[in-house]
Protein backbone atom coordinates (compact mmCIF):
# COMPACT_ATOMS: atom_id res chain seq x y z
CA UNK A 1 0.00 0.00 0.00
CA UNK A 2 1.57 3.28 -1.04
CA UNK A 3 1.19 6.15 1.38
CA UNK A 4 2.37 9.67 0.88
CA UNK A 5 3.83 11.20 4.02
CA UNK A 6 5.04 14.77 4.17
CA UNK A 7 7.25 16.44 6.72
CA UNK A 8 7.19 20.24 6.95
CA UNK A 9 9.84 22.05 8.96
CA UNK A 10 9.71 25.75 9.93
CA UNK A 11 13.31 26.90 10.54
CA UNK A 12 13.99 29.46 13.25
CA UNK A 13 16.52 31.33 11.14
CA UNK A 14 18.07 31.22 7.71
CA UNK A 15 19.14 27.66 7.03
CA UNK A 16 22.91 27.39 6.95
CA UNK A 17 24.95 24.45 5.76
CA UNK A 18 25.27 22.88 9.20
CA UNK A 19 21.56 23.15 9.94
CA UNK A 20 20.65 21.73 6.57
CA UNK A 21 23.03 18.81 7.08
CA UNK A 22 21.51 18.18 10.49
CA UNK A 23 18.02 18.30 9.01
CA UNK A 24 18.96 15.85 6.28
CA UNK A 25 20.30 13.37 8.84
CA UNK A 26 17.14 13.68 10.86
CA UNK A 27 14.94 13.18 7.81
CA UNK A 28 16.95 10.05 7.04
CA UNK A 29 16.12 8.82 10.52
CA UNK A 30 12.46 9.74 10.09
CA UNK A 31 12.36 7.86 6.83
CA UNK A 32 13.89 4.81 8.50
CA UNK A 33 11.33 4.95 11.29
CA UNK A 34 8.51 4.98 8.77
CA UNK A 35 9.98 2.25 6.62
CA UNK A 36 10.61 0.06 9.64
CA UNK A 37 7.05 0.55 10.83
CA UNK A 38 5.86 -0.51 7.41
CA UNK A 39 8.14 -3.56 7.48
CA UNK A 40 6.74 -4.70 10.82
CA UNK A 41 3.09 -3.72 10.61
CA UNK A 42 2.05 -3.83 6.99
CA UNK A 43 -0.76 -6.35 6.62
CA UNK A 44 -0.14 -6.12 2.86
CA UNK A 45 3.28 -7.71 3.20
CA UNK A 46 2.96 -11.46 3.52
CA UNK A 47 6.05 -11.87 5.66
CA UNK A 48 5.73 -8.92 7.98
CA UNK A 49 5.69 -9.84 11.66
CA UNK A 50 2.08 -8.73 11.96
CA UNK A 51 1.03 -10.91 9.00
CA UNK A 52 2.82 -13.87 10.47
CA UNK A 53 1.16 -13.20 13.81
CA UNK A 54 -2.22 -13.06 12.10
CA UNK A 55 -1.58 -16.44 10.50
CA UNK A 56 -0.55 -17.88 13.85
CA UNK A 57 2.98 -18.61 12.67
CA UNK A 58 4.48 -16.66 15.54
CA UNK A 59 3.28 -15.64 18.95
CA UNK A 60 3.34 -12.11 20.30
CA UNK A 61 6.34 -12.86 22.48
CA UNK A 62 8.31 -14.15 19.48
CA UNK A 63 7.50 -11.13 17.33
CA UNK A 64 9.46 -7.90 16.92
CA UNK A 65 9.62 -5.77 20.09
CA UNK A 66 7.67 -2.98 18.41
CA UNK A 67 4.78 -5.36 18.01
CA UNK A 68 4.63 -5.89 21.78
CA UNK A 69 4.76 -2.13 22.39
CA UNK A 70 1.95 -1.53 19.93
CA UNK A 71 -0.14 -4.37 21.33
CA UNK A 72 0.09 -2.86 24.80
CA UNK A 73 -0.89 0.55 23.51
CA UNK A 74 -3.79 -0.98 21.60
CA UNK A 75 -5.02 -2.64 24.78
CA UNK A 76 -5.05 0.76 26.48
CA UNK A 77 -6.91 2.23 23.51
CA UNK A 78 -9.37 -0.66 23.54
CA UNK A 79 -10.23 0.00 27.16
CA UNK A 80 -10.41 3.77 26.78
CA UNK A 81 -12.74 3.35 23.82
CA UNK A 82 -14.99 0.86 25.61
CA UNK A 83 -14.14 -1.71 22.97
CA UNK A 84 -15.21 0.44 20.02
CA UNK A 85 -11.59 0.23 18.89
CA UNK A 86 -10.56 -3.40 19.07
CA UNK A 87 -7.74 -4.66 16.84
CA UNK A 88 -8.28 -8.20 18.12
CA UNK A 89 -11.82 -8.28 16.81
CA UNK A 90 -10.87 -7.47 13.22
CA UNK A 91 -11.45 -9.94 10.38
CA UNK A 92 -8.30 -11.91 9.69
CA UNK A 93 -6.88 -11.50 13.17
CA UNK A 94 -5.10 -8.83 15.15
CA UNK A 95 -4.95 -5.67 13.03
CA UNK A 96 -3.48 -2.58 14.67
CA UNK A 97 -3.60 -0.45 11.51
CA UNK A 98 -5.98 2.02 13.16
CA UNK A 99 -3.27 2.81 15.71
CA UNK A 100 0.00 2.24 13.87
CA UNK A 101 -0.25 4.99 11.27
CA UNK A 102 -0.50 7.68 13.95
CA UNK A 103 2.06 6.00 16.17
CA UNK A 104 4.62 5.80 13.37
CA UNK A 105 4.03 9.36 12.21
CA UNK A 106 4.63 10.73 15.68
CA UNK A 107 7.82 8.69 16.03
CA UNK A 108 8.99 10.12 12.72
CA UNK A 109 8.37 13.63 14.05
CA UNK A 110 10.45 12.79 17.11
CA UNK A 111 13.47 12.46 14.82
CA UNK A 112 13.40 16.26 14.60
CA UNK A 113 13.63 16.80 18.37
CA UNK A 114 16.50 19.16 19.10
CA UNK A 115 16.54 20.79 15.68
CA UNK A 116 16.40 24.58 15.86
CA UNK A 117 12.98 25.46 14.50
CA UNK A 118 9.68 27.17 15.25
CA UNK A 119 7.81 23.98 14.63
CA UNK A 120 7.29 20.98 12.42
CA UNK A 121 4.47 18.87 11.10
CA UNK A 122 4.27 15.28 9.88
CA UNK A 123 1.23 14.43 7.81
CA UNK A 124 0.71 10.72 7.25
CA UNK A 125 -2.22 10.48 4.88
CA UNK A 126 -4.33 12.73 7.07
CA UNK A 127 -2.95 11.78 10.49
CA UNK A 128 -0.98 14.81 11.59
CA UNK A 129 1.58 15.17 14.39
CA UNK A 130 2.95 18.63 15.17
CA UNK A 131 5.44 20.23 17.45
CA UNK A 132 5.75 23.96 18.04
CA UNK A 133 3.84 26.47 15.96
CA UNK A 134 4.01 28.72 12.92
CA UNK A 135 6.83 31.28 12.80
CA UNK A 136 4.26 33.98 13.60
CA UNK A 137 3.62 32.30 16.94
CA UNK A 138 0.15 31.26 15.90
CA UNK A 139 -0.92 27.66 16.28
CA UNK A 140 -0.96 25.54 13.16
CA UNK A 141 -4.24 25.75 11.29
CA UNK A 142 -5.40 22.40 9.98
CA UNK A 143 -8.30 21.80 7.66
CA UNK A 144 -10.57 18.79 8.05
CA UNK A 145 -11.68 17.40 4.70
CA UNK A 146 -15.40 17.36 4.04
CA UNK A 147 -16.41 13.67 3.93
CA UNK A 148 -18.97 14.52 1.26
CA UNK A 149 -16.54 16.35 -1.01
CA UNK A 150 -12.93 15.76 0.05
CA UNK A 151 -11.61 18.63 -2.02
CA UNK A 152 -13.54 20.96 0.30
CA UNK A 153 -12.78 21.69 3.89
CA UNK A 154 -15.50 20.99 6.44
CA UNK A 155 -13.79 22.72 9.34
CA UNK A 156 -10.52 24.38 10.31
CA UNK A 157 -8.94 23.81 13.71
CA UNK A 158 -6.17 25.53 15.63
CA UNK A 159 -3.94 22.62 16.42
CA UNK A 160 -1.66 22.03 19.35
CA UNK A 161 -0.43 18.46 19.29
CA UNK A 162 -1.92 15.92 16.94
CA UNK A 163 -5.07 15.28 14.96
CA UNK A 164 -6.39 12.07 13.43
CA UNK A 165 -9.45 11.72 11.26
CA UNK A 166 -11.24 8.51 10.41
CA UNK A 167 -14.07 7.98 8.01
CA UNK A 168 -15.15 6.62 4.70
CA UNK A 169 -13.14 8.96 2.54
CA UNK A 170 -12.14 6.13 0.27
CA UNK A 171 -14.24 3.23 -0.87
CA UNK A 172 -11.28 0.99 -0.15
CA UNK A 173 -11.29 1.69 3.55
CA UNK A 174 -13.88 -0.15 5.58
CA UNK A 175 -14.59 0.41 9.22
CA UNK A 176 -15.59 -2.68 11.15
CA UNK A 177 -17.75 -2.73 14.27
CA UNK A 178 -15.79 -4.90 16.71
CA UNK A 179 -19.00 -5.97 18.45
CA UNK A 180 -20.51 -7.51 15.36
CA UNK A 181 -17.50 -8.04 13.11
CA UNK A 182 -19.44 -6.34 10.32
CA UNK A 183 -18.70 -3.14 8.41
CA UNK A 184 -20.32 -0.20 10.16
CA UNK A 185 -19.73 3.53 10.14
CA UNK A 186 -22.26 5.52 12.11
CA UNK A 187 -20.56 8.81 11.28
CA UNK A 188 -19.27 10.15 7.98
CA UNK A 189 -16.08 11.19 9.73
CA UNK A 190 -14.61 11.57 13.20
CA UNK A 191 -11.61 13.68 14.16
CA UNK A 192 -9.71 13.48 17.44
CA UNK A 193 -7.19 16.02 18.69
CA UNK A 194 -4.71 15.16 21.45
CA UNK A 195 -1.08 14.77 22.44
CA UNK A 196 -0.65 11.14 21.30
CA UNK A 197 -1.34 10.51 17.63
CA UNK A 198 -1.57 6.72 17.91
CA UNK A 199 -4.27 7.02 20.56
CA UNK A 200 -5.99 9.81 18.62
CA UNK A 201 -5.95 7.55 15.56
CA UNK A 202 -7.52 4.67 17.53
CA UNK A 203 -10.15 6.92 19.11
CA UNK A 204 -11.06 8.49 15.77
CA UNK A 205 -11.55 5.00 14.36
CA UNK A 206 -13.70 4.07 17.37
CA UNK A 207 -15.89 7.17 17.07
CA UNK A 208 -16.33 6.81 13.32
CA UNK A 209 -17.79 3.37 14.04
CA UNK A 210 -19.78 4.35 17.16
CA UNK A 211 -21.08 7.66 15.84
CA UNK A 212 -22.02 10.68 17.96
CA UNK A 213 -22.42 8.70 21.22
CA UNK A 214 -18.70 7.95 20.88
CA UNK A 215 -17.95 11.57 21.78
CA UNK A 216 -18.63 10.62 25.40
CA UNK A 217 -15.49 8.50 25.29
CA UNK A 218 -13.40 11.60 24.68
CA UNK A 219 -15.34 14.21 26.65
CA UNK A 220 -13.98 12.75 29.87
CA UNK A 221 -10.46 12.18 28.55
CA UNK A 222 -8.17 15.02 29.64
CA UNK A 223 -6.22 16.55 26.78
CA UNK A 224 -8.37 15.09 24.01
CA UNK A 225 -11.17 16.65 21.97
CA UNK A 226 -13.27 15.21 19.18
CA UNK A 227 -15.54 16.18 16.30
CA UNK A 228 -18.10 14.04 14.52
CA UNK A 229 -19.56 14.87 11.12
CA UNK A 230 -22.78 12.93 10.75
CA UNK A 231 -24.15 11.42 7.60
CA UNK A 232 -26.63 14.31 7.61
CA UNK A 233 -23.71 16.74 7.55
CA UNK A 234 -24.37 17.95 11.09
CA UNK A 235 -21.40 18.57 13.37
CA UNK A 236 -21.19 17.39 16.96
CA UNK A 237 -18.12 17.96 19.10
CA UNK A 238 -16.71 17.82 22.61
CA UNK A 239 -16.92 21.01 24.62
CA UNK A 240 -13.48 22.41 23.94
CA UNK A 241 -12.88 21.29 20.38
CA UNK A 242 -10.52 23.87 18.91
CA UNK A 243 -12.47 25.30 16.01
CA UNK A 244 -10.62 28.13 14.32
CA UNK A 245 -12.25 31.20 12.87
CA UNK A 246 -13.68 30.25 9.53
CA UNK A 247 -11.90 31.98 6.72
CA UNK A 248 -12.47 32.22 3.03
CA UNK A 249 -14.66 30.32 0.65
CA UNK A 250 -12.79 27.09 1.23
CA UNK A 251 -14.86 26.27 4.29
CA UNK A 252 -18.30 24.89 3.62
CA UNK A 253 -20.50 24.65 6.72
CA UNK B 1 9.28 26.24 5.57
CA UNK B 2 10.89 23.19 4.12
CA UNK B 3 8.77 20.43 2.74
CA UNK B 4 10.10 16.94 2.34
CA UNK B 5 7.54 14.63 0.81
CA UNK B 6 8.32 11.04 1.58
CA UNK B 7 6.63 8.46 -0.55
CA UNK B 8 6.46 5.09 1.14
CA UNK B 9 5.89 2.33 -1.32
CA UNK B 10 5.40 -0.57 1.01
CA UNK B 11 5.09 -3.24 -1.60
CA UNK B 12 7.74 -1.99 -3.98
CA UNK B 13 10.76 -3.59 -2.36
CA UNK B 14 10.69 -1.09 0.49
CA UNK B 15 11.71 1.75 -1.77
CA UNK B 16 11.46 5.10 -0.11
CA UNK B 17 12.01 8.16 -2.23
CA UNK B 18 12.35 11.73 -1.08
CA UNK B 19 10.69 13.55 -3.90
CA UNK B 20 11.79 16.99 -3.09
CA UNK B 21 13.57 19.01 -0.50
CA UNK B 22 13.63 22.75 -0.82
CA UNK B 23 13.38 26.08 0.94
CA UNK B 24 10.37 28.32 0.82
CA UNK B 25 9.75 31.64 2.54
CA UNK B 26 6.37 32.20 4.16
CA UNK B 27 4.02 30.10 2.12
CA UNK B 28 3.92 26.79 0.42
CA UNK B 29 5.54 26.56 -2.97
CA UNK B 30 6.79 23.73 -5.08
CA UNK B 31 9.82 24.87 -7.01
CA UNK B 32 12.20 27.75 -7.44
CA UNK B 33 10.28 30.11 -5.14
CA UNK B 34 7.38 30.55 -7.51
CA UNK B 35 3.83 29.94 -6.32
CA UNK B 36 1.66 27.22 -7.65
CA UNK B 37 -0.97 28.47 -10.06
CA UNK B 38 -4.04 26.32 -10.46
CA UNK B 39 -3.41 24.38 -13.62
CA UNK B 40 -5.61 22.54 -16.00
CA UNK B 41 -5.37 18.76 -16.04
CA UNK B 42 -2.75 17.92 -18.63
CA UNK B 43 -3.74 16.08 -21.76
CA UNK B 44 -2.37 12.56 -21.78
CA UNK B 45 1.00 12.59 -23.48
CA UNK B 46 3.04 9.81 -25.03
CA UNK B 47 4.57 7.39 -22.60
CA UNK B 48 8.33 7.71 -22.38
CA UNK B 49 10.60 4.73 -22.28
CA UNK B 50 11.37 3.67 -18.74
CA UNK B 51 15.07 3.70 -17.98
CA UNK B 52 17.03 0.56 -17.33
CA UNK B 53 18.51 -0.48 -14.04
CA UNK B 54 17.04 -0.70 -10.58
CA UNK B 55 15.17 2.03 -8.81
CA UNK B 56 17.05 4.00 -6.23
CA UNK B 57 16.05 6.64 -3.70
CA UNK B 58 15.87 10.02 -5.38
CA UNK B 59 17.07 12.68 -3.03
CA UNK B 60 17.77 16.27 -3.85
CA UNK B 61 18.58 19.06 -1.48
CA UNK B 62 19.01 22.67 -2.40
CA UNK B 63 18.49 25.75 -0.35
CA UNK B 64 17.92 29.20 -1.66
CA UNK B 65 16.64 29.75 -5.14
CA UNK B 66 17.07 27.15 -7.81
CA UNK B 67 20.08 27.39 -10.03
CA UNK B 68 21.30 25.48 -13.01
CA UNK B 69 19.19 23.78 -15.62
CA UNK B 70 15.60 24.90 -15.48
CA UNK B 71 14.27 23.57 -18.74
CA UNK B 72 11.00 21.86 -18.11
CA UNK B 73 10.75 18.19 -18.95
CA UNK B 74 8.14 15.60 -18.24
CA UNK B 75 7.52 11.89 -18.30
CA UNK B 76 4.47 9.73 -18.03
CA UNK B 77 4.73 6.62 -15.94
CA UNK B 78 3.56 3.16 -16.85
CA UNK B 79 -0.14 2.48 -16.93
CA UNK B 80 -1.03 0.51 -13.85
CA UNK B 81 -4.09 -1.18 -12.48
CA UNK B 82 -5.49 0.41 -9.37
CA UNK B 83 -8.65 0.09 -7.28
CA UNK B 84 -11.12 1.26 -9.89
CA UNK B 85 -9.42 0.90 -13.24
CA UNK B 86 -6.24 1.94 -15.01
CA UNK B 87 -4.19 5.07 -14.59
CA UNK B 88 -0.86 6.61 -15.39
CA UNK B 89 0.89 9.51 -13.73
CA UNK B 90 2.69 12.36 -15.42
CA UNK B 91 5.54 14.11 -13.70
CA UNK B 92 6.97 17.45 -14.80
CA UNK B 93 10.32 18.60 -13.52
CA UNK B 94 12.39 21.70 -13.85
CA UNK B 95 16.02 21.05 -13.16
CA UNK B 96 16.01 18.70 -10.20
CA UNK B 97 12.70 19.90 -8.81
CA UNK B 98 9.33 18.37 -9.43
CA UNK B 99 6.93 21.08 -10.49
CA UNK B 100 3.83 19.11 -11.24
CA UNK B 101 2.42 15.67 -10.62
CA UNK B 102 -0.89 14.78 -12.18
CA UNK B 103 -3.00 11.98 -13.55
CA UNK B 104 -2.13 11.67 -17.24
CA UNK B 105 -4.56 8.92 -18.08
CA UNK B 106 -7.39 7.33 -16.18
CA UNK B 107 -10.01 4.81 -17.10
CA UNK B 108 -12.46 3.80 -14.40
CA UNK B 109 -15.23 2.64 -16.73
CA UNK B 110 -17.18 5.75 -15.88
CA UNK B 111 -18.28 4.62 -12.44
CA UNK B 112 -19.66 7.83 -10.91
CA UNK B 113 -18.68 7.12 -7.31
CA UNK B 114 -15.17 6.14 -8.24
CA UNK B 115 -14.96 9.22 -10.46
CA UNK B 116 -15.16 11.37 -7.34
CA UNK B 117 -12.54 9.31 -5.62
CA UNK B 118 -10.34 9.30 -8.72
CA UNK B 119 -10.48 13.05 -8.90
CA UNK B 120 -9.49 13.46 -5.31
CA UNK B 121 -6.65 11.03 -5.68
CA UNK B 122 -4.76 13.66 -7.58
CA UNK B 123 -1.60 13.92 -5.55
CA UNK B 124 -1.39 15.88 -2.38
CA UNK B 125 1.71 17.64 -3.63
CA UNK B 126 -0.48 19.70 -5.90
CA UNK B 127 -3.96 19.51 -4.42
CA UNK B 128 -3.00 20.14 -0.85
CA UNK B 129 -0.82 23.03 -1.86
CA UNK B 130 -3.72 24.71 -3.60
CA UNK B 131 -6.05 24.23 -0.64
CA UNK B 132 -3.41 25.36 1.81
CA UNK B 133 -2.86 28.58 -0.06
CA UNK B 134 -6.54 29.46 -0.28
CA UNK B 135 -7.42 28.88 3.38
CA UNK B 136 -4.16 29.74 5.10
CA UNK B 137 -3.80 26.26 6.51
CA UNK B 138 -0.72 24.15 6.96
CA UNK B 139 -2.28 20.74 6.41
CA UNK B 140 -5.44 18.75 5.83
CA UNK B 141 -6.71 15.88 7.96
CA UNK B 142 -9.12 13.28 6.69
CA UNK B 143 -8.69 12.67 3.02
CA UNK B 144 -6.38 9.77 2.57
CA UNK B 145 -4.19 9.60 -0.48
CA UNK B 146 -3.34 5.97 -0.76
CA UNK B 147 -3.12 4.32 -4.08
CA UNK B 148 -0.58 1.67 -4.78
CA UNK B 149 -1.12 1.92 -8.50
CA UNK B 150 -0.60 5.66 -8.39
CA UNK B 151 2.68 5.29 -6.53
CA UNK B 152 3.95 2.68 -8.95
CA UNK B 153 3.22 4.83 -11.96
CA UNK B 154 4.70 7.86 -10.23
CA UNK B 155 7.91 6.01 -9.54
CA UNK B 156 8.23 4.81 -13.10
CA UNK B 157 7.81 8.39 -14.27
CA UNK B 158 10.44 9.59 -11.82
CA UNK B 159 12.75 6.88 -12.98
CA UNK B 160 12.32 8.01 -16.58
CA UNK B 161 13.33 11.48 -15.52
CA UNK B 162 16.43 10.12 -13.80
CA UNK B 163 15.22 11.26 -10.41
Amino acid sequence: MGTVITIDVYPASAADVAWTADLRRRLDRARMVLRHADDVFSTWRRDSPVSRLRRGEITASEAAPELAVVMEACEVARRLSDGWFDPWAMPGGFDPSGYVKGWAAQRALAALDGLSMYGALVNAAGDIATTGCQPSGEAFRIGIADPDEPRRLAEIVELTGCIATSGTYERGSHLVDPHSGLPAARAASASVIGPDLGLADALATAIAVAGTPGLDLVEGLAGYEALVIGWDGRRHSTTRFAFAEASGPAVAR
Amino acid sequence: MKRAPIVIAGTVAGLVAVLEFHTTPAKLTLAGGSSIAPAATPVAGPTTQPGSGGTKPARRSKHGSASGQTASRSATGQEVNYNYGVLSVKVTASGSKITKVAIAYLDDSGDPRSQLIDEQSIPILEQEALRAQSANIQGVSGASYTSEGFVQSLQSALHSLGM
